[in-house]
Protein backbone atom coordinates (compact mmCIF):
# COMPACT_ATOMS: atom_id res chain seq x y z
CA UNK A 1 0.00 0.00 0.00
CA UNK A 2 1.14 3.49 -0.79
CA UNK A 3 2.34 5.76 1.98
CA UNK A 4 -0.50 8.19 1.37
CA UNK A 5 -3.73 6.71 0.09
CA UNK A 6 -6.92 8.72 -0.47
CA UNK A 7 -10.07 7.26 -1.99
CA UNK A 8 -13.04 9.36 -3.05
CA UNK A 9 -11.93 12.09 -0.68
CA UNK A 10 -14.65 14.73 -0.38
CA UNK A 11 -15.08 17.80 1.79
CA UNK A 12 -18.28 19.80 1.72
CA UNK A 13 -18.46 23.16 3.49
CA UNK A 14 -21.73 24.84 4.38
CA UNK A 15 -21.77 28.46 3.37
CA UNK A 16 -24.37 30.87 4.68
CA UNK A 17 -26.46 32.45 1.97
CA UNK A 18 -26.96 36.09 2.83
CA UNK A 19 -28.61 38.75 0.77
CA UNK A 20 -26.61 41.96 0.52
CA UNK A 21 -26.83 44.72 3.10
CA UNK A 22 -28.29 45.00 6.57
CA UNK A 23 -31.63 43.68 5.39
CA UNK A 24 -29.95 40.54 4.13
CA UNK A 25 -28.10 40.11 7.41
CA UNK A 26 -31.31 40.50 9.43
CA UNK A 27 -33.17 38.13 7.17
CA UNK A 28 -30.41 35.57 7.64
CA UNK A 29 -30.92 35.77 11.40
CA UNK A 30 -34.53 34.71 11.08
CA UNK A 31 -34.39 32.48 8.07
CA UNK A 32 -31.07 30.74 7.81
CA UNK A 33 -30.20 29.47 4.40
CA UNK A 34 -27.05 27.59 3.54
CA UNK A 35 -25.52 26.33 0.38
CA UNK A 36 -23.20 23.37 0.18
CA UNK A 37 -19.86 24.00 -1.35
CA UNK A 38 -17.70 21.09 -2.45
CA UNK A 39 -14.13 22.17 -1.85
CA UNK A 40 -12.77 18.71 -2.58
CA UNK A 41 -14.85 16.39 -4.69
CA UNK A 42 -13.95 12.71 -4.87
CA UNK A 43 -10.16 12.88 -5.06
CA UNK A 44 -8.22 9.63 -5.45
CA UNK A 45 -4.57 9.93 -4.70
CA UNK A 46 -1.74 7.58 -3.81
CA UNK A 47 1.75 8.70 -3.03
CA UNK A 48 4.57 6.21 -2.67
CA UNK A 49 7.36 6.65 -0.17
CA UNK A 50 10.08 8.89 -1.55
CA UNK A 51 7.93 10.57 -4.17
CA UNK A 52 7.79 14.31 -4.63
CA UNK A 53 4.39 15.44 -5.80
CA UNK A 54 3.41 18.89 -6.93
CA UNK A 55 -0.21 19.67 -6.23
CA UNK A 56 -1.30 22.43 -8.52
CA UNK A 57 -4.47 24.30 -9.32
CA UNK A 58 -5.93 27.79 -9.45
CA UNK A 59 -7.00 29.70 -6.34
CA UNK A 60 -9.89 27.97 -4.62
CA UNK A 61 -9.31 24.69 -6.47
CA UNK A 62 -9.16 22.76 -3.20
CA UNK A 63 -5.40 22.35 -2.78
CA UNK A 64 -5.14 23.56 0.80
CA UNK A 65 -8.31 21.72 1.78
CA UNK A 66 -6.82 18.48 0.46
CA UNK A 67 -3.65 19.07 2.48
CA UNK A 68 -5.77 19.71 5.57
CA UNK A 69 -7.66 16.48 5.00
CA UNK A 70 -4.43 14.53 4.57
CA UNK A 71 -2.90 16.04 7.71
CA UNK A 72 -5.93 15.34 9.92
CA UNK A 73 -6.92 18.96 10.44
CA UNK A 74 -10.24 18.58 8.67
CA UNK A 75 -12.64 15.68 8.88
CA UNK A 76 -13.62 14.38 5.43
CA UNK A 77 -17.30 14.53 4.53
CA UNK A 78 -16.93 11.36 2.48
CA UNK A 79 -14.16 9.04 1.37
CA UNK A 80 -11.16 7.60 3.13
CA UNK A 81 -7.59 8.67 3.83
CA UNK A 82 -4.78 6.55 5.17
CA UNK A 83 -1.31 7.89 5.81
CA UNK A 84 1.16 5.16 6.68
CA UNK A 85 -1.85 3.04 7.60
CA UNK A 86 -3.41 5.61 9.94
CA UNK A 87 -6.54 7.67 9.42
CA UNK A 88 -5.25 11.19 10.06
CA UNK A 89 -8.41 12.70 11.55
CA UNK A 90 -9.04 9.69 13.81
CA UNK A 91 -5.49 9.00 14.89
CA UNK A 92 -4.42 12.60 14.67
CA UNK A 93 -1.64 12.41 17.24
CA UNK A 94 -0.10 9.20 15.84
CA UNK A 95 -0.20 10.67 12.37
CA UNK A 96 1.26 13.97 13.55
CA UNK A 97 4.47 12.21 14.57
CA UNK A 98 5.04 11.07 10.97
CA UNK A 99 4.41 14.33 9.24
CA UNK A 100 5.86 17.79 8.89
CA UNK A 101 3.55 20.55 7.74
CA UNK A 102 4.24 24.07 6.57
CA UNK A 103 1.49 26.51 5.73
CA UNK A 104 3.33 29.26 3.92
CA UNK A 105 0.76 31.86 4.95
CA UNK A 106 0.81 30.94 8.62
CA UNK A 107 3.51 30.54 11.18
CA UNK A 108 3.89 28.01 13.93
CA UNK A 109 6.50 30.11 15.73
CA UNK A 110 5.68 31.77 19.03
CA UNK A 111 5.35 35.35 17.95
CA UNK A 112 6.78 37.08 21.00
CA UNK A 113 9.58 34.66 21.79
CA UNK A 114 12.95 33.92 20.18
CA UNK A 115 12.92 31.25 17.46
CA UNK A 116 15.02 29.06 19.77
CA UNK A 117 12.09 28.73 22.18
CA UNK A 118 9.70 27.53 19.50
CA UNK A 119 12.19 24.91 18.38
CA UNK A 120 12.81 23.75 21.94
CA UNK A 121 9.06 23.27 22.27
CA UNK A 122 9.01 21.14 19.12
CA UNK A 123 11.98 19.16 20.42
CA UNK A 124 9.92 18.22 23.47
CA UNK A 125 6.72 17.65 21.51
CA UNK A 126 8.42 15.07 19.30
CA UNK A 127 10.53 13.71 22.20
CA UNK A 128 13.82 14.23 20.37
CA UNK A 129 17.01 13.23 22.14
CA UNK A 130 19.56 15.99 22.84
CA UNK A 131 22.09 14.48 20.38
CA UNK A 132 19.52 14.12 17.59
CA UNK A 133 18.27 17.63 18.24
CA UNK A 134 21.78 19.02 18.01
CA UNK A 135 22.47 17.14 14.77
CA UNK A 136 19.27 18.39 13.21
CA UNK A 137 19.97 21.97 14.20
CA UNK A 138 23.42 21.75 12.61
CA UNK A 139 21.96 20.30 9.44
CA UNK A 140 19.24 22.94 9.30
CA UNK A 141 21.81 25.62 9.96
CA UNK A 142 23.81 24.43 6.95
CA UNK A 143 20.94 24.59 4.51
CA UNK A 144 18.69 27.28 5.96
CA UNK A 145 21.12 29.44 7.91
CA UNK A 146 19.09 28.76 11.01
CA UNK A 147 21.83 29.72 13.46
CA UNK A 148 21.52 33.45 12.93
CA UNK A 149 17.75 33.30 13.41
CA UNK A 150 17.76 31.40 16.71
CA UNK A 151 18.00 34.36 19.12
CA UNK A 152 15.62 36.61 17.16
CA UNK A 153 12.02 37.23 18.25
CA UNK A 154 9.73 35.66 15.67
CA UNK A 155 7.84 38.89 15.12
CA UNK A 156 11.08 40.66 14.18
CA UNK A 157 11.90 38.24 11.35
CA UNK A 158 11.56 39.29 7.73
CA UNK A 159 9.22 37.18 5.62
CA UNK A 160 12.13 35.24 4.12
CA UNK A 161 13.69 34.63 7.51
CA UNK A 162 10.33 33.60 8.94
CA UNK A 163 9.83 31.08 6.15
CA UNK A 164 13.28 29.62 6.78
CA UNK A 165 12.56 29.33 10.50
CA UNK A 166 9.14 27.83 9.79
CA UNK A 167 10.65 25.29 7.40
CA UNK A 168 13.12 24.32 10.09
CA UNK A 169 10.24 23.98 12.55
CA UNK A 170 8.31 21.73 10.16
CA UNK A 171 11.31 19.50 9.50
CA UNK A 172 13.04 19.39 12.86
CA UNK A 173 11.82 15.90 13.73
CA UNK A 174 12.80 14.50 10.32
CA UNK A 175 9.27 13.54 9.33
CA UNK A 176 8.58 10.75 6.85
CA UNK A 177 6.16 12.90 4.92
CA UNK A 178 6.33 16.62 4.43
CA UNK A 179 3.41 18.71 3.26
CA UNK A 180 4.28 22.18 2.12
CA UNK A 181 1.46 24.56 1.33
CA UNK A 182 2.95 27.36 -0.74
CA UNK A 183 6.43 27.31 0.75
CA UNK A 184 7.76 30.11 -1.45
CA UNK A 185 4.84 32.52 -1.29
CA UNK A 186 5.97 36.13 -1.15
CA UNK A 187 9.67 35.32 -1.14
CA UNK A 188 12.29 37.10 -3.22
CA UNK A 189 14.32 35.22 -5.82
CA UNK A 190 17.37 34.55 -3.66
CA UNK A 191 15.38 33.16 -0.74
CA UNK A 192 13.27 31.13 -3.18
CA UNK A 193 16.41 29.59 -4.61
CA UNK A 194 17.60 28.75 -1.15
CA UNK A 195 14.29 27.11 -0.24
CA UNK A 196 14.25 25.11 -3.48
CA UNK A 197 17.80 23.99 -2.95
CA UNK A 198 16.72 22.81 0.47
CA UNK A 199 13.73 20.94 -0.95
CA UNK A 200 15.99 19.16 -3.43
CA UNK A 201 18.23 18.03 -0.59
CA UNK A 202 15.20 16.88 1.31
CA UNK A 203 14.23 14.74 -1.65
CA UNK A 204 17.72 13.33 -1.86
CA UNK A 205 17.34 12.24 1.76
CA UNK A 206 14.36 10.14 0.70
CA UNK A 207 11.65 12.27 2.28
CA UNK A 208 8.22 12.04 0.73
CA UNK A 209 7.10 15.46 -0.34
CA UNK A 210 3.80 17.00 -1.30
CA UNK A 211 3.87 20.58 -2.31
CA UNK A 212 1.21 23.01 -3.37
CA UNK A 213 2.35 26.10 -5.14
CA UNK A 214 1.52 28.80 -7.61
CA UNK A 215 5.16 29.12 -8.52
CA UNK A 216 5.91 26.70 -11.30
CA UNK A 217 9.62 27.10 -10.75
CA UNK A 218 9.14 25.17 -7.51
CA UNK A 219 7.71 22.26 -9.46
CA UNK A 220 10.31 21.97 -12.17
CA UNK A 221 13.06 22.22 -9.62
CA UNK A 222 11.76 19.76 -7.09
CA UNK A 223 9.03 17.41 -8.30
CA UNK A 224 8.79 14.82 -11.01
CA UNK A 225 5.11 14.11 -10.53
CA UNK A 226 2.35 16.63 -10.90
CA UNK A 227 -1.28 16.48 -9.86
CA UNK A 228 -3.53 19.19 -11.21
CA UNK A 229 -6.89 19.86 -9.62
CA UNK A 230 -9.64 22.28 -10.43
CA UNK A 231 -12.97 22.81 -8.69
CA UNK A 232 -12.11 20.04 -6.26
CA UNK A 233 -11.55 17.43 -8.95
CA UNK A 234 -8.38 15.86 -10.17
CA UNK A 235 -7.77 16.59 -13.84
CA UNK A 236 -4.26 15.33 -14.29
CA UNK A 237 -2.00 13.01 -12.35
CA UNK A 238 1.27 11.80 -13.81
CA UNK A 239 4.92 12.50 -14.48
CA UNK A 240 5.78 16.07 -15.31
CA UNK A 241 7.28 14.92 -18.58
CA UNK A 242 4.13 13.08 -19.53
CA UNK A 243 2.09 16.16 -18.85
CA UNK A 244 4.25 18.09 -21.25
CA UNK A 245 3.99 15.32 -23.86
CA UNK A 246 0.29 14.97 -23.46
CA UNK A 247 -0.76 18.55 -23.20
CA UNK A 248 2.04 20.70 -24.50
CA UNK A 249 1.80 19.61 -28.10
CA UNK A 250 2.25 22.98 -29.64
CA UNK A 251 5.78 24.16 -30.33
CA UNK A 252 6.86 27.41 -31.80
CA UNK A 253 9.86 28.00 -34.08
CA UNK A 254 11.26 31.44 -34.78
CA UNK A 255 13.30 31.74 -37.99
CA UNK A 256 15.45 34.57 -39.29
CA UNK A 257 15.31 34.24 -43.07
CA UNK A 258 18.15 35.28 -45.38
CA UNK A 259 15.85 37.18 -47.75
CA UNK A 260 12.44 38.69 -47.70
CA UNK A 261 9.97 36.01 -48.73
CA UNK A 262 6.19 36.40 -48.78
CA UNK A 263 4.60 34.52 -45.89
CA UNK A 264 2.23 32.76 -48.24
CA UNK A 265 5.16 31.11 -49.99
CA UNK A 266 6.43 29.66 -46.72
CA UNK A 267 2.94 28.64 -45.69
CA UNK A 268 2.52 26.81 -49.00
CA UNK A 269 5.33 24.36 -48.20
CA UNK A 270 4.10 23.89 -44.66
CA UNK A 271 0.49 22.77 -44.63
CA UNK A 272 -1.09 22.02 -41.21
CA UNK A 273 1.05 24.64 -39.53
CA UNK A 274 0.50 28.26 -38.69
CA UNK A 275 2.91 30.72 -40.27
CA UNK A 276 3.04 34.28 -38.98
CA UNK A 277 5.21 37.34 -39.34
CA UNK A 278 7.92 37.35 -36.66
CA UNK A 279 9.38 40.27 -34.74
CA UNK A 280 11.97 41.41 -37.32
CA UNK A 281 11.58 42.22 -41.02
CA UNK A 282 12.81 38.85 -42.32
CA UNK A 283 11.58 36.72 -39.46
CA UNK A 284 8.70 34.27 -39.31
CA UNK A 285 7.16 32.30 -36.51
CA UNK A 286 5.88 28.84 -37.27
CA UNK A 287 3.57 27.11 -34.83
CA UNK A 288 3.27 23.36 -35.22
CA UNK A 289 2.11 20.21 -33.52
CA UNK A 290 5.11 18.24 -32.35
CA UNK A 291 3.34 14.95 -32.94
CA UNK A 292 2.81 15.61 -36.63
CA UNK A 293 6.03 17.51 -37.40
CA UNK A 294 9.58 17.44 -36.14
CA UNK A 295 11.63 20.60 -35.91
CA UNK A 296 13.89 19.16 -38.64
CA UNK A 297 10.99 18.74 -41.05
CA UNK A 298 10.01 22.35 -40.56
CA UNK A 299 13.52 23.61 -41.23
CA UNK A 300 14.03 21.51 -44.34
CA UNK A 301 10.68 22.65 -45.72
CA UNK A 302 11.62 26.28 -45.23
CA UNK A 303 15.01 25.66 -46.85
CA UNK A 304 13.20 24.75 -50.07
CA UNK A 305 12.05 28.35 -50.24
CA UNK A 306 14.95 30.34 -48.86
CA UNK A 307 18.12 30.28 -46.79
CA UNK A 308 17.73 30.37 -43.02
CA UNK A 309 19.94 32.58 -40.83
CA UNK A 310 19.11 32.14 -37.18
CA UNK A 311 16.56 29.83 -35.62
CA UNK A 312 15.14 29.44 -32.18
CA UNK A 313 12.69 26.92 -30.76
CA UNK A 314 10.34 27.55 -27.82
CA UNK A 315 10.13 24.51 -25.60
CA UNK A 316 6.78 23.93 -23.95
CA UNK A 317 6.86 25.44 -20.49
CA UNK A 318 4.74 24.11 -17.66
CA UNK A 319 3.52 27.64 -17.22
CA UNK A 320 1.76 27.51 -20.56
CA UNK A 321 0.21 24.15 -19.88
CA UNK A 322 -0.98 25.02 -16.43
CA UNK A 323 -2.26 28.36 -17.61
CA UNK A 324 -4.33 26.52 -20.18
CA UNK A 325 -5.62 24.18 -17.54
CA UNK A 326 -6.65 27.11 -15.38
CA UNK A 327 -8.37 28.70 -18.32
CA UNK A 328 -10.25 25.47 -18.96
CA UNK A 329 -8.65 24.85 -22.31
CA UNK A 330 -7.02 21.59 -21.46
CA UNK A 331 -9.90 19.25 -22.10
CA UNK A 332 -10.58 20.77 -25.47
CA UNK A 333 -7.00 20.41 -26.60
CA UNK A 334 -6.58 16.86 -25.44
CA UNK A 335 -9.42 15.47 -27.55
CA UNK B 1 4.55 14.85 29.48
CA UNK B 2 7.70 16.59 28.29
CA UNK B 3 5.69 18.46 25.70
CA UNK B 4 3.19 19.76 28.27
CA UNK B 5 5.94 20.79 30.64
CA UNK B 6 7.59 22.77 27.87
CA UNK B 7 4.26 24.35 26.91
CA UNK B 8 3.88 25.41 30.52
CA UNK B 9 7.33 27.00 30.53
CA UNK B 10 7.02 28.68 27.15
CA UNK B 11 3.64 30.11 28.09
CA UNK B 12 5.01 31.40 31.41
CA UNK B 13 7.75 33.16 29.46
CA UNK B 14 5.29 34.44 26.89
CA UNK B 15 3.13 36.32 29.39
CA UNK B 16 6.11 38.49 30.25
CA UNK B 17 6.02 39.80 26.70
CA UNK B 18 2.74 41.45 27.69
CA UNK B 19 3.80 42.75 31.10
CA UNK B 20 2.95 46.34 30.23
CA UNK B 21 -0.62 45.61 29.19
CA UNK B 22 -0.93 43.33 32.21
CA UNK B 23 0.20 46.17 34.46
CA UNK B 24 -2.45 48.46 33.03
CA UNK B 25 -5.19 45.89 33.56
CA UNK B 26 -4.09 45.38 37.17
CA UNK B 27 -4.38 49.08 37.81
CA UNK B 28 -7.94 48.77 36.54
CA UNK B 29 -8.77 45.76 38.65
CA UNK B 30 -7.12 47.42 41.65
CA UNK B 31 -9.51 50.32 41.22
CA UNK B 32 -12.40 47.88 41.13
CA UNK B 33 -11.17 46.32 44.36
CA UNK B 34 -10.93 49.69 46.09
CA UNK B 35 -14.40 50.63 44.86
CA UNK B 36 -16.01 47.43 46.15
CA UNK B 37 -14.34 47.87 49.53
CA UNK B 38 -15.59 51.46 49.74
CA UNK B 39 -19.14 50.54 48.74
CA UNK B 40 -19.50 47.65 51.20
CA UNK B 41 -17.89 49.60 54.01
CA UNK B 42 -20.47 52.33 53.49
CA UNK B 43 -23.35 49.84 53.25
CA UNK B 44 -22.38 47.78 56.26
CA UNK B 45 -21.12 50.40 58.68
CA UNK B 46 -20.98 48.58 62.00
CA UNK B 47 -23.96 46.37 61.26
CA UNK B 48 -24.39 43.40 58.95
CA UNK B 49 -26.34 42.48 55.80
CA UNK B 50 -27.47 38.93 55.09
CA UNK B 51 -25.15 37.51 57.69
CA UNK B 52 -22.08 39.44 56.52
CA UNK B 53 -20.45 41.91 58.90
CA UNK B 54 -17.45 43.99 57.85
CA UNK B 55 -14.65 41.50 58.72
CA UNK B 56 -16.37 38.63 56.90
CA UNK B 57 -17.31 40.86 53.96
CA UNK B 58 -13.70 41.98 53.69
CA UNK B 59 -12.58 38.37 53.38
CA UNK B 60 -15.37 37.68 50.90
CA UNK B 61 -14.39 40.63 48.72
CA UNK B 62 -10.71 39.78 48.58
CA UNK B 63 -11.44 36.14 47.72
CA UNK B 64 -13.90 37.22 45.07
CA UNK B 65 -11.33 39.62 43.61
CA UNK B 66 -8.59 37.00 43.59
CA UNK B 67 -10.74 34.38 41.88
CA UNK B 68 -11.84 36.92 39.27
CA UNK B 69 -8.22 37.76 38.50
CA UNK B 70 -7.32 34.15 37.80
CA UNK B 71 -8.08 33.18 34.26
CA UNK B 72 -5.16 33.50 31.89
CA UNK B 73 -6.50 36.60 30.23
CA UNK B 74 -3.71 36.65 27.66
CA UNK B 75 -4.21 33.02 26.78
CA UNK B 76 -7.95 33.40 26.36
CA UNK B 77 -7.66 35.79 23.42
CA UNK B 78 -4.74 33.92 21.98
CA UNK B 79 -6.77 30.73 21.82
CA UNK B 80 -9.86 32.46 20.47
CA UNK B 81 -7.89 34.26 17.77
CA UNK B 82 -6.10 31.13 16.70
CA UNK B 83 -9.45 29.44 16.12
CA UNK B 84 -10.99 32.46 14.41
CA UNK B 85 -8.03 33.05 12.11
CA UNK B 86 -7.38 29.42 11.35
CA UNK B 87 -4.01 29.26 13.13
CA UNK B 88 -5.53 26.33 14.97
CA UNK B 89 -4.65 24.34 11.85
CA UNK B 90 -0.99 24.36 12.82
CA UNK B 91 -1.85 23.34 16.39
CA UNK B 92 -3.66 20.33 14.97
CA UNK B 93 -0.59 19.09 13.15
CA UNK B 94 1.25 18.62 16.46
CA UNK B 95 1.39 15.32 18.35
CA UNK B 96 -0.21 16.68 21.51
CA UNK B 97 -3.71 16.60 22.89
CA UNK B 98 -5.27 19.97 22.17
CA UNK B 99 -7.11 20.36 25.46
CA UNK B 100 -4.20 19.25 27.63
CA UNK B 101 -1.85 21.47 25.67
CA UNK B 102 -4.07 24.52 26.27
CA UNK B 103 -4.36 23.61 29.94
CA UNK B 104 -0.56 23.47 30.23
CA UNK B 105 -0.33 26.88 28.57
CA UNK B 106 -3.02 28.19 30.88
CA UNK B 107 -1.15 27.02 33.97
CA UNK B 108 1.98 28.67 32.64
CA UNK B 109 0.19 31.93 32.05
CA UNK B 110 -0.91 32.02 35.70
CA UNK B 111 2.60 32.88 36.95
CA UNK B 112 2.21 36.58 36.43
CA UNK B 113 -1.35 36.59 37.76
CA UNK B 114 -0.40 34.74 40.92
CA UNK B 115 2.28 37.34 41.60
CA UNK B 116 -0.23 40.13 41.06
CA UNK B 117 -2.80 38.46 43.31
CA UNK B 118 -0.23 37.94 46.07
CA UNK B 119 0.74 41.61 45.91
CA UNK B 120 -2.91 42.71 45.84
CA UNK B 121 -3.93 40.55 48.78
CA UNK B 122 -0.88 41.60 50.86
CA UNK B 123 -1.52 45.26 50.17
CA UNK B 124 -5.16 45.00 51.19
CA UNK B 125 -4.24 43.02 54.31
CA UNK B 126 -1.74 45.70 55.29
CA UNK B 127 -4.05 48.62 54.63
CA UNK B 128 -7.21 47.22 56.21
CA UNK B 129 -5.77 45.56 59.26
CA UNK B 130 -5.46 41.97 58.07
CA UNK B 131 -7.87 39.07 57.69
CA UNK B 132 -9.06 36.44 60.08
CA UNK B 133 -7.45 33.08 59.39
CA UNK B 134 -9.60 30.71 57.28
CA UNK B 135 -11.93 28.60 59.41
CA UNK B 136 -10.95 25.44 57.48
CA UNK B 137 -7.45 26.07 56.08
CA UNK B 138 -6.95 22.79 54.24
CA UNK B 139 -10.40 22.75 52.69
CA UNK B 140 -10.01 26.39 51.71
CA UNK B 141 -6.71 25.61 50.01
CA UNK B 142 -8.27 22.69 48.10
CA UNK B 143 -11.18 24.88 47.12
CA UNK B 144 -8.89 27.63 45.80
CA UNK B 145 -6.86 25.06 43.87
CA UNK B 146 -10.01 23.78 42.16
CA UNK B 147 -10.84 27.30 41.03
CA UNK B 148 -7.83 27.10 38.69
CA UNK B 149 -9.10 24.25 36.44
CA UNK B 150 -12.66 25.59 36.71
CA UNK B 151 -11.74 28.97 35.31
CA UNK B 152 -9.83 27.16 32.60
CA UNK B 153 -12.89 25.16 31.63
CA UNK B 154 -15.08 28.26 31.35
CA UNK B 155 -12.48 29.97 29.20
CA UNK B 156 -11.83 26.90 27.10
CA UNK B 157 -15.51 26.19 26.45
CA UNK B 158 -16.15 29.84 25.58
CA UNK B 159 -13.21 29.90 23.17
CA UNK B 160 -14.48 26.78 21.51
CA UNK B 161 -17.62 28.64 20.50
CA UNK B 162 -15.33 30.45 18.06
CA UNK B 163 -15.63 27.42 15.82
CA UNK B 164 -19.18 28.65 15.16
CA UNK B 165 -19.02 32.39 15.67
CA UNK B 166 -16.89 34.82 13.73
CA UNK B 167 -16.00 37.01 16.69
CA UNK B 168 -15.02 36.36 20.28
CA UNK B 169 -15.93 39.72 21.82
CA UNK B 170 -19.58 38.91 22.40
CA UNK B 171 -18.86 35.45 23.73
CA UNK B 172 -16.26 36.83 26.15
CA UNK B 173 -18.65 39.48 27.46
CA UNK B 174 -21.46 37.02 27.91
CA UNK B 175 -19.17 34.56 29.67
CA UNK B 176 -17.76 37.23 31.98
CA UNK B 177 -21.20 38.58 32.82
CA UNK B 178 -22.52 35.10 33.61
CA UNK B 179 -19.55 34.36 35.83
CA UNK B 180 -19.76 37.74 37.54
CA UNK B 181 -23.42 37.37 38.39
CA UNK B 182 -23.78 33.67 39.14
CA UNK B 183 -20.45 33.06 40.84
CA UNK B 184 -21.10 35.55 43.62
CA UNK B 185 -18.40 37.82 42.25
CA UNK B 186 -20.76 40.78 42.12
CA UNK B 187 -22.52 40.23 45.46
CA UNK B 188 -22.72 37.17 47.71
CA UNK B 189 -25.21 34.66 46.34
CA UNK B 190 -27.16 34.65 49.60
CA UNK B 191 -28.09 38.27 48.89
CA UNK B 192 -29.56 37.50 45.46
CA UNK B 193 -33.36 37.36 45.05
CA UNK B 194 -34.72 33.82 44.80
CA UNK B 195 -35.29 33.94 41.04
CA UNK B 196 -31.55 34.57 40.59
CA UNK B 197 -30.35 32.50 43.53
CA UNK B 198 -32.04 29.34 42.23
CA UNK B 199 -30.22 29.22 38.88
CA UNK B 200 -27.01 30.26 40.65
CA UNK B 201 -27.31 27.24 42.90
CA UNK B 202 -27.49 24.77 40.03
CA UNK B 203 -25.02 26.43 37.66
CA UNK B 204 -21.29 25.68 37.86
CA UNK B 205 -20.28 29.32 38.29
CA UNK B 206 -20.81 29.39 42.06
CA UNK B 207 -17.90 27.00 42.37
CA UNK B 208 -15.53 29.73 41.22
CA UNK B 209 -16.08 32.42 43.85
CA UNK B 210 -18.84 31.59 46.31
CA UNK B 211 -17.42 28.15 47.05
CA UNK B 212 -13.96 29.16 48.33
CA UNK B 213 -15.45 32.20 50.08
CA UNK B 214 -18.00 30.26 52.11
CA UNK B 215 -15.43 27.58 52.89
CA UNK B 216 -13.12 30.31 54.15
CA UNK B 217 -15.87 31.77 56.31
CA UNK B 218 -16.85 28.34 57.60
CA UNK B 219 -20.40 28.58 56.21
CA UNK B 220 -19.93 25.31 54.33
CA UNK B 221 -17.51 22.44 54.29
CA UNK B 222 -16.37 19.44 52.28
CA UNK B 223 -19.62 19.14 50.29
CA UNK B 224 -18.85 22.38 48.46
CA UNK B 225 -15.37 21.20 47.50
CA UNK B 226 -16.82 17.91 46.23
CA UNK B 227 -19.24 19.86 44.03
CA UNK B 228 -16.34 21.90 42.70
CA UNK B 229 -14.42 18.74 41.81
CA UNK B 230 -17.55 17.32 40.19
CA UNK B 231 -17.83 20.37 37.95
CA UNK B 232 -14.17 20.21 36.95
CA UNK B 233 -14.55 16.60 35.85
CA UNK B 234 -17.89 17.09 34.15
CA UNK B 235 -16.78 20.19 32.24
CA UNK B 236 -13.48 18.57 31.24
CA UNK B 237 -15.29 15.71 29.54
CA UNK B 238 -18.02 17.92 28.14
CA UNK B 239 -15.29 19.96 26.49
CA UNK B 240 -13.87 16.81 24.97
CA UNK B 241 -17.23 15.96 23.42
CA UNK B 242 -17.71 19.49 22.18
CA UNK B 243 -14.25 19.42 20.66
CA UNK B 244 -15.20 16.45 18.49
CA UNK B 245 -18.24 18.27 17.22
CA UNK B 246 -16.21 21.44 16.71
CA UNK B 247 -13.66 19.69 14.50
CA UNK B 248 -16.45 18.69 12.16
CA UNK B 249 -17.53 22.31 12.00
CA UNK B 250 -13.99 23.55 11.44
CA UNK B 251 -13.46 25.43 8.24
CA UNK B 252 -10.07 26.87 7.57
CA UNK B 253 -10.07 28.68 4.29
CA UNK B 254 -6.99 29.62 2.36
CA UNK B 255 -3.34 29.02 3.26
Amino acid sequence: MALVEARGLTKVFRRPQKDPGLRGALKHLVQRRFKDFRAVDGIDLSIEAGEAVAYVGPNGAGKSTTIKLLTGILVPTKGTVAVDGHQPHVERIVNARNIGVLFGQRTQLWWDLPVRESLALLRDMYSLSPTFYKQRLERLDDVLGLGELMPVLARKLSLGQRMRADLAAALLHQPKIVYLDEPTIGLDISVKDRVRQFLRELRADGTTLMLTTHDLGDIEDVCERIVIIDEGRKIFDGPLKEMKDQFARVRRMHLQLASSVPLAQVAAVLPETEVAQGDGPHSVTITFDRFTHTAGQIVSAVLQVTEVGELHLDEPAIEDVVRKVYAGELLRESV
Amino acid sequence: MRAYKRLFLISARNVFAYRMSALVSWIGSGAFLIASFAIWKALLGDGSIGGYDWPSMKAYLIISWATMQLGGAGLEWRMADRILWGEVATDLTKPVDYQKARFAEYLGSLTLELIAITIGVSLVAMLTGGFAAPKQPLLFFASMLLVIPLKFMFMYLACMLCFWTSNYMGVAWAKNALIMLFSGGLIPLSLLPTWLATPAAVLPFASVTAAPAIVYLGQAGLEVVVVQAFWVILLWFTARLLWRVALRALTVHGG
